[in-house]
């Protein structure tokens, strides 16, 4: 009787691709987990934590290895090494009320243009900001004329506007928290996505 | 002062270029790789923009890699085929859901902001098993 149902359960899980998971900590060290919700069809609750790990997914208590002394095949390193790069983000400084960069942010713009020029596929988020000087109005369409600024220029270098997208968020997420109608050099700058 | 309506504030969100309703774009190809949608066959290419439901293919020297509007990051290796089922993102929340299937080869993921936003937003499925991606770097792989 046992004999059959494990030789029911071996024909189950042979008509089943196998699938298997390797852990890995992230680009910044930082180790994180993947939870197991679901296996074979029924309601699981593991959590593989393990980083530099194998598991053989398809139970719901899988057993976890270490990667052995080889480490990751060739097959899954070429794989890492095909991921894109991580997103890198700018930031640009304006004077007082206008949209005109402070000169330290002048070089920015060089080394944000080349980031861009080195990216295969690129795609760029332009979010502009203001200090909380002026009226909330005021401050909406400032920030969007600094985000449509450091926009036309790099059109101007050559990059197609429809991988490029500019919003402004007035004086709503300063970088350094102040009160109303206060002059502050940190908010007023346009951030800007490159992935 | 006086205060505007949550209906009026919302609209002060000036967007200066339509913002885009893409879930991702396509880095790098090599090889045989393609979208399907909706009964289409796309020629894999980089620049090209993904949408929710997109089914990413590759052939026996095939390979893909993309990254999506929360930072997310997927390589797929040859003779792979992958499906983002669901995707919601909100830019500004930085918050959001998303399921991936892998139903045939290997994917490479590095998490973004999806499964930093809540537990178990970024969702895994393989043929016989749903991961939830808690903030990491990690490879599926299924065989035959």
């Amino acid at each position: 009787m046992r004999l059959a149902l494990l030789l029911a359960g071996g024909l189950l899980v042979s008509a089943c691709a196998t699938s298997s998971l390797v852990l890995l900590p992230d680009d910044e060290g930082v180790q994180g987990s993947v939870a197991v919700l679901e296996a074979g069809g029924q309601p699981a609750d593991a959590v593989i934590a393990d980083g530099n790990s194998r598991t053989k997914l398809g139970d719901a208590t899988p057993a976890t290895k270490p990667l052995r002394g080889k480490g990751l095949r060739k097959e899954e390193a070429a794989l890492l090494t095909s991921l894109p790069p991580p997103a890198k983000s700018f930031t640009l400084y304006f004077q007082q009320g206008t949209t005109t960069l402070v000169p330290d942010s002048v070089n920015v713009l060089a080394a944000l243009r080349q980031e861009i020029a080195a990216r295969s596929g690129p795609e760029v988020e332009v979010t502009g900001h203001s200090d909380t000087v002026g009226s909330e109005e005021d401050n909406d369409r400032l920030s969007v004329s600094r985000a449509e600024e450091v926009m036309n220029w790099l059109a101007g270098q050559g990059f197609d506007r429809s991988v490029m997208s500019a919003v402004g968020r007035g004086e709503r997420e300063p970088k350094v928290a102040t009160a109303d109608n206060v002059d502050s050099a940190a908010n007023r700058r346009v951030e800007v996505l490159v992935r | 002062m006086l205060r505007l309506p949550l209906g009026l504030g919302l609209v002060a969100f000036l967007v200066a270029s339509p913002a885009l309703a893409d879930i991702a774009r396509i880095k790098t190809t090599s090889g045989a790789a393609a979208v399907e949608r909706g009964g289409q066959r796309l020629k894999a290419a980089p620049g090209l923009t993904l949408q929710k439901g997109d089914k990413l293919v590759t052939g026996k020297d095939g390979r893909m890699s993309l990254t999506f509007v929360d930072n997310t990051r997927f390589a797929l290796g040859p003779n792979s085929s992958v499906s983002v089922s669901e995707f919601q993102y909100d830019r500004t929340r930085q918050k959001g859901t998303m399921l991936t299937q892998v139903d045939r080869g290997s994917l490479a993921v590095v998490s973004g902001k999806i499964a930093k936003s809540d537990r178990d937003a970024m969702k895994v499925r393989t043929p016989n098993t749903l991961l939830g991606v808690r903030g990491t770097k990690f490879i599926v792989d299924v065989g035959k």
